[in-house]
C-alpha cells in the first residue's frame, strides 16, 4: 500500500468523523444523534484498517474488532435509554432534556418562522389492510398504566 | 470516720446538689416524676450535715474564749483548670468561718424551701425541671461561697445568675415570667460586667486571684498599698459594681421584683435568702480591699441607704403581696450595705460593720425565707391569686400560715427580741458609732436617719401586708374555691421550723455574740475591740417598730376609712410610690429607648450600608457569571460543541507552533 | 494573506463543504436543497483532485473512490435528512460503503462482521425505535430544527481543515513530501511481547494475509486474550444494563 493511498483513507475517515461530529451537534433527534455517533466510529475504523494495511500487521484490524464490540454495547445501551426517555416526555427531543442547566436560560427557542407541524390524519394517505378477522383488542395506554 | 469526714467535708457540699441534679436531669426526668424532690432533699440533708460538720471543724474547739486566734482556712485541691504564664487557676475549694456560716445559712435554708416545693409544686408539668435547676442551684451558691479564687467565684457568680434565670422563667409560657427572666438576666450582666473588670485589676495589681494568697495573710496587700493605694479605690468600687447587679441595689434594683414571676419556693430561696446576699459576701469577703477605700465605702453606704429607702417607700403602697416582700428584701439588702459601708468611718469599726452585715444576712434569711413561703402558701391556698385586695381575714381559714407569717412579720418589723431586732439594731448601732466618728461623720449621720426612718417604714408596710392579708372581713378570690385549705404537713413543717428560727435565731446568736466571735476567725479581718450593745439604739428602734405596726394597725384595722381618706388626698405621692418612684419608667425612658434608638440606627447602617457594600462585591463574580453562564444551558449537545470548540482551538495552536519551526 | 493563497486548494473545498453542510440542513422554511448538493459535489470534486493518486491500480482506485465517494455522500445525506427513517437507510448505505473500504483494506473478516452487527443487528434495532417512537409517520418539529447547525458545522469543518492540513503537510497528502513506498511491519515499534511472538505478523511478502482469520484469530486470542475477556465482560454487563434500563411496559405500548 503506498503512502499516498494511506492519506486518502485517512482522508475519507476524517470526513465520515466530521460529518458524524456535525449530526451529533446539530439534530435533535436522540436516535439521530446516537447514529452520528456510530458514524464517527466508522471514520476511526477506516483509519485504523488503513493504518493496519500500511504497516502490513494485524492491530489495526483487532482495534476495530474492539471497537466494533464496544460500539454494540454503546448502541444496546442507548437504545434502552433513549427507550426510558422516551416513556417520560414521548418525544424524542433531546432539548426537552436540560434540567441540569441554569434554570433561567431559555434552552432552545424556536425560530419565529417555525411553523406548527400538522397533526397527522390517521387516515391519510396510508395504506389500509383489507380487514382479515376481528381487530385485535389492544388496551389503550391508560388503562395499561393501572 | 472522722478523718475521712475532715479530709473530704468540703467537697462533699457542692457534690452532694450536684449529683442530686444529675440524678433528676439524667434518671428523674423520666422514671418516677412524681418523686423528683426525693434526690434533692436527700443530697441537701447531706450538704446540711456536711456544713454543720464544717463549722465545728474550720474553727479550732472552744473558740469563743480567744476569738482573735485566726484560723487558717480549710483548702481541697481538686484539680488544675488552667495555667496561663503567671495566672495559675487551680479549682481549690476553701473554707474558713464566713464559709461556713454561709454555707449552712444556704444548706438549711435550701433543705426547708425544698421540702416546701416538693407540696408546693406538685402537679406542675415541669416538676423534675424545677429540682433539677433548684439542685444546681445549691451546687453553684455552694461552689460560690467554697471558692478558692476569684475566677471561680466569677465562674458560680454567673452560674447562679443562670440558675435565677432558668427559675424565674420556670412557667415560660407566661409572657410576663419570660420578659422577667430576660430583665434579671441581662440587669445581672451589668454587674457582672464590672465584677469581671474588678477580678481583672486585680489580677494586674497583685499578680494573683488566689485568696488564700490575698487573705490569709496580709503580705501581698500591704505591699500594693505602699505601691499603690489609689487602685484599690478602682478595684473596690469594680467589685461593688458586682455586688450592686447581684444584691439588687440602686440603681440596678429593678429585676428583683419582677423575678417574683417564679415559683414562690424560688423567690424565697433566691430572691430573697440566699443569692441575692452574693454581694454582701462578696464585700465582706474582699474587706482586707475594702479597708484601703474609704470613699467607696462611704458610697457603699450611700448607695445602701438610698437603696433601703426607695425600696421602703415603695413597698408603702404595693397591693401584690409578693412584691412587698420583694421591696422589703431589697431594702434589707441595702441595711446590709449600710452596715458594710460604715467600716469606712474607722479602723476599728471595719470587723464590726461586717460582722454585723453578715449577721444581718443569716437573720435575714430565715425570717425573709418564712415570709415568702407564707406568702407562698397563701397563693397556694387562694389559688394563685396574690392581690391583697381580692382577700382578706384568713386567719382564720389558714392559721399555720397565719402564725408563721406573723412570726415572720415581726422578726422583720424588729419587734424586741426577736431575731430581726438584734441584727438591725446592731447595724444602727454601727451607724451610730460611724457617725461619731471623726472622719465623714456627717455623712454617717445622714445614713443613720435614713435607716432610722426606713427602720419605721418596714415595721408599718410589712404589717400593712399582714393586715390586709389576715385581718378584717372574710373574703376569698373565685379562683380560691369555697374552702380554702391550709397548708399540708410537707409545706407546715418547713413553715413552722423557720417561724421558730426567725423568732429565736437572733436571741440565741445576737447578744450572746455567739455568730460574731465565730466569724472574727475569718482569716483577713482586721481585729478590734469588743463592740458594746447600744441601749439607745435599742430603745429607738423598739419604738419605731411598735410605731409602724401601730399606724398600719390604725390605718388598716381599726379605721380603714383613713387609709381610705389619706390615698385620696395624696394621690400624687400615693402613684409615686406605687410607681416605685418611676424608676423602672425612667430606665426605660433614658436608657432602654435611647439604646433602641442607636439600636435601630445601627441596624439601618448594617442594612443598608454595610450589606449595598457587600452586595456590591458579591455581585462582580455574578457579573462575570452571567458572561459565561449561557453555556451552561443543559443542553448535551451545546457541552459537545464547546468541547469541540476547545479541540479546534488546541489543534490549530499546535498547528501554529509545528509550522513556524519548519 | 499568502498562506491563504498557498492553501487555496483546501480552503476553498473546506468552505463550500461548509456552506453546503449547512444549507442542506432540515428547516422548515422552503429551500432549494439543489444549491447544497451542487457546493457540496463541487467540494467533493474539488477535494477528490488532492487524493487522486500519482500512479497505481485503476481498478483499485477506482473501487476506492466508489466506496469513498458513497460513503461520504450517503453519510451527508443521513445527517442532513429530514425523517430518522431515511437517515437510518442511509447510515445503512454508509456502513456498506464502509465495508467496501475496509475490503480494499485487506480486511474481509472485519467488513463482513461490520456488516452483521451494523446492518443486521444495530440498524434494525434502531429502526424499531424509530417506528415505534414515531408511529404517526410525518417527521417531528425537532427533526426539522437542527440546533445551531452553522457554529456546530464551522467548527466541524475548522476541525476537518486542521487534520487535512496536517495531513499535507507532514503525511504528503499528494505525495509531496513523503516516501512513496510501501511500509511493511518493522516500520512501528510494537510491545515486545508482541513483536517477538512471529504468528502474529502477517507474512511480509504477502500484505494480503493480514486480514486473514487465521492470522487476526492468532492475534486476538494470543496477544489480546485477556482485552478479549474484558470486551466480554462488557458485553455481557451491557446487555444485563440493557435489560435492567429497558422500561417495564405492558402488552401494546412503548
Amino acid at each position: 500500500m503506498t503512502a499516498s493511498a494511506l492519506e486518502s483513507q485517512l482522508v475519507v475517515g476524517a470526513i465520515l468523523f466530521i460529518l458524524g461530529m456535525i449530526g451529533f451537534l446539530t439534530r435533535r433527534n436522540l436516535i439521530l444523534i446516537m447514529l452520528s455517533a456510530e458514524l464517527m466510529l466508522h471514520g476511526v475504523s477506516v483509519n485504523l484498517t488503513a493504518f493496519s494495511r500500511y504497516h502490513g500487521n494485524p492491530q489495526g484490524q483487532v482495534f476495530t474488532i474492539f471497537v466494533l464490540t464496544i460500539a454494540a454495547c454503546e448502541a444496546g445501551l442507548a437504545l434502552s435509554l433513549i427507550l426510558s426517555l422516551y416513556q417520560r416526555r414521548k418525544s424524542l427531543d433531546i432539548s426537552l432534556w436540560s434540567k441540569l442547566g441554569e434554570d433561567d436560560l431559555a434552552v432552545f427557542t424556536s425560530p419565529p418562522t417555525a411553523a406548527p407541524v400538522a397533526p397527522a390524519d390517521p387516515n391519510a394517505d396510508l395504506p389500509h389492510l383489507t380487514p382479515a378477522g376481528r381487530m385485535p383488542k389492544t388496551p389503550g395506554p391508560n388503562q395499561a398504566k393501572t | 470516720m472522722t478523718d475521712w469526714l475532715k479530709e473530704n467535708v468540703l467537697w462533699l457540699i457542692p457534690a452532694a446538689p450536684l449529683l442530686a441534679c444529675l440524678w433528676i436531669v439524667l434518671v428523674g426526668q423520666v422514671v418516677r416524676r412524681k418523686y423528683a424532690h426525693r434526690p434533692l432533699v436527700l443530697g441537701l440533708v447531706v450538704s446540711l450535715a456536711a456544713s454543720l460538720y464544717l463549722l465545728t471543724v474550720v474553727v479550732p474547739q472552744g473558740f469563743a474564749h480567744d476569738e482573735h486566734e485566726v484560723s487558717h482556712s480549710v483548702i481541697t485541691f481538686v484539680y488544675q483548670w488552667f495555667k496561663v504564664g503567671t495566672l495559675d487557676i487551680p479549682v481549690t475549694l476553701r473554707a474558713d468561718a464566713m464559709s461556713a456560716l454561709m454555707l449552712t445559712m444556704v444548706t438549711s435554708v435550701s433543705t426547708l424551701v425544698a421540702i416546701f416545693a416538693s407540696s408546693y409544686m406538685k402537679g406542675d408539668p415541669g416538676y423534675p425541671r424545677f429540682f433539677a435547676a433548684m439542685s444546681l442551684f445549691v451546687f453553684s451558691m455552694c461552689m460560690l461561697v467554697l471558692a478558692g479564687n476569684f475566677l471561680l467565684l466569677f465562674v458560680f457568680w454567673e452560674a447562679v445568675g443562670l440558675c435565677s434565670y432558668l427559675l424565674i422563667g420556670f412557667w415560660f409560657q407566661k409572657p410576663s415570667a419570660a420578659a422577667a427572666a430576660k430583665k434579671a438576666f441581662v440587669v445581672n450582666r451589668i454587674g457582672d460586667f464590672g465584677l469581671i473588670l474588678g477580678i481583672l485589676l486585680v489580677w494586674q495589681t497583685c499578680g494573683t486571684l488566689d485568696f488564700a494568697t490575698l487573705f490569709d495573710s496580709s503580705f501581698v496587700i500591704d505591699q500594693m498599698v505602699r505601691q499603690q493605694p489609689e487602685i484599690f479605690h478602682w478595684i473596690c468600687l469594680l467589685l461593688f459594681v458586682g455586688a450592686i447587679g447581684k444584691s439588687a441595689q440602686f440603681p440596678l434594683q429593678v429585676w428583683l421584683p419582677d423575678a417574683m414571676e417564679g415559683p414562690t419556693p424560688v423567690s424565697a430561696l433566691i430572691h430573697a435568702a440566699t443569692m441575692v446576699t452574693a454581694g454582701v459576701y462578696l464585700v465582706a469577703r474582699c474587706t482586707p480591699f475594702f479597708v484601703h477605700a474609704p470613699y467607696i465605702q462611704m458610697a457603699v453606704s450611700g448607695i445602701g441607704a438610698a437603696t433601703a429607702l426607695i425600696a421602703a417607700i415603695t413597698a408603702l403602697t404595693q397591693y401584690d403581696l409578693k412584691r412587698v416582700l420583694a421591696y422589703s428584701t431589697v431594702s434589707q439588702l441595702g441595711y446590709m450595705f449600710m452596715s458594710l459601708g460604715a467600716a469606712g468611718a474607722g479602723e476599728g469599726l471595719a470587723i464590726h460593720a461586717v460582722t454585723f452585715a453578715m449577721f444581718h444576712m443569716f437573720t435575714h434569711a430565715f425570717f425573709k425565707a418564712v415570709l415568702f413561703l407564707s406568702a407562698g402558701s397563701v397563693m397556694h391556698a387562694m389559688g394563685d391569686v396574690i392581690d391583697m385586695r381580692r382577700f382578706s381575714g384568713l386567719r382564720k381559714v389558714l392559721p399555720i400560715t397565719h402564725w408563721t407569717f406573723l412570726a415572720g412579720a415581726l422578726a422583720l418589723a424588729g419587734v424586741p427580741l426577736l431575731s430581726g431586732f438584734w441584727s438591725k439594731d446592731e447595724i444602727l448601732a454601727v451607724l451610730a458609732a460611724a457617725s461619731k466618728g471623726s472622719a465623714h461623720g456627717g455623712f454617717y449621720q445622714v445614713i443613720l436617719g435614713i435607716a432610722l426612718l426606713t427602720s419605721l417604714m418596714t415595721a408599718f408596710y410589712t404589717f400593712r401586708a399582714y393586715f390586709m392579708t389576715f385581718w378584717g372581713p372574710e373574703k376569698f378570690p373565685e379562683e380560691a374555691g369555697h374552702h380554702p385549705h391550709d397548708a399540708p404537713p410537707a409545706m407546715a413543717g418547713p413553715l413552722a421550723i423557720l417561724a421558730i428560727a426567725a423568732l429565736g435565731i437572733g436571741l440565741v446568736t445576737g447578744p450572746t455574740h455567739l455568730y460574731g466571735h465565730y466569724l472574727h476567725h475569718t482569716p483577713g479581718l482586721p481585729h478590734a475591740d469588743e463592740f458594746p450593745l447600744d441601749p439607745v439604739m435599742m430603745a429607738i428602734s423598739s419604738v419605731l417598730a411598735i410605731a409602724g405596726i401601730a399606724v398600719a394597725y390604725l390605718l388598716y384595722v381599726a379605721s380603714p376609712g383613713i387609709a381610705q381618706n389619706l390615698k385620696r388626698s395624696l394621690s400624687i405621692g400615693f402613684k409615686i410610690s406605687q410607681e416605685g418612684l418611676f424608676i423602672d419608667w425612667c430606665g426605660y425612658k433614658f436608657v432602654a429607648a435611647p439604646l433602641r434608638t442607636l439600636a435601630s440606627i445601627c441596624e439601618f447602617f448594617d442594612r443598608w450600608v454595610v450589606d449595598t457594600i457587600v452586595d456590591c462585591f458579591g455581585f462582580i463574580p455574578a457579573l462575570f457569571g452571567s458572561v459565561i453562564r449561557p453555556v451552561q444551558n443543559g443542553m448535551v449537545q451545546n457541552y459537545g460543541l464547546v468541547m469541540m470548540i476547545g479541540l479546534v482551538v488546541c489543534l490549530i495552536s499546535v498547528l501554529r507552533a509545528l509550522a513556524g519551526t519548519m | 494573506m499568502e498562506w491563504t493563497e498557498e492553501n487555496m486548494l483546501l480552503l476553498i473545498p473546506l468552505g463550500l463543504g461548509w456552506l453546503a453542510v449547512w444549507w442542506l440542513m432540515p428547516t422548515n422554511t422552503k429551500r432549494p436543497r439543489i444549491l447544497g448538493g451542487l457546493a457540496a459535489v463541487a467540494a467533493l470534486l474539488m477535494l477528490q483532485m488532492m487524493l487522486l493518486p500519482p500512479a497505481g491500480d485503476l481498478v483499485r482506485n477506482g473501487l476506492f473512490f466508489l466506496f469513498a465517494g458513497t460513503a461520504v455522500i450517503t453519510a451527508g445525506l443521513m445527517i442532513t435528512d429530514r425523517s430518522p427513517v431515511y437517515s437510518a437507510l442511509w447510515f445503512a448505505l454508509v456502513t456498506l460503503a464502509v465495508c467496501g473500504l475496509f475490503l480494499l483494506n485487506s480486511a474481509p473478516f472485519l467488513a463482513a462482521s461490520t456488516i452483521i452487527v451494523y446492518a443486521g443487528a444495530i440498524i434494525v434495532t434502531f429502526m424499531f425505535v424509530i417506528m415505534l417512537a414515531q408511529q404517526s409517520g410525518t417527521s417531528s418539529s425537532y427533526d426539522q430544527q437542527p440546533f445551531q447547525p452553522a457554529v456546530a458545522s464551522l467548527g466541524a469543518f475548522l476541525l476537518l481543515g486542521a487534520l487535512l492540513f496536517t495531513l499535507q503537510e507532514w503525511g504528503g497528502i499528494d505525495g509531496k513530501n513523503a516516501p512513496d513506498e510501501p511500509k511493511t511491519g518493522q516500520f512501528v515499534a510494537l510491545p515486545a511481547g508482541i513483536a517477538a511472538n512471529p504468528l502474529s505478523q502477517a507474512p511480509a511478502d504477502n500484505p494480503r494475509e493480514i486480514g486473514s482469520l487465521r492470522v487476526l484469530g492468532r492475534s486476538l486470542f494470543g496477544d489480546y486474550l485477556f482485552a478479549v475477556e474484558l470486551a466480554g465482560t462488557v458485553l455481557l454487563i451491557a446487555t444485563i444494563g440493557a435489560i435492567a434500563l429497558a422500561p417495564r411496559r405492558s402488552q401494546g405500548t412503548l
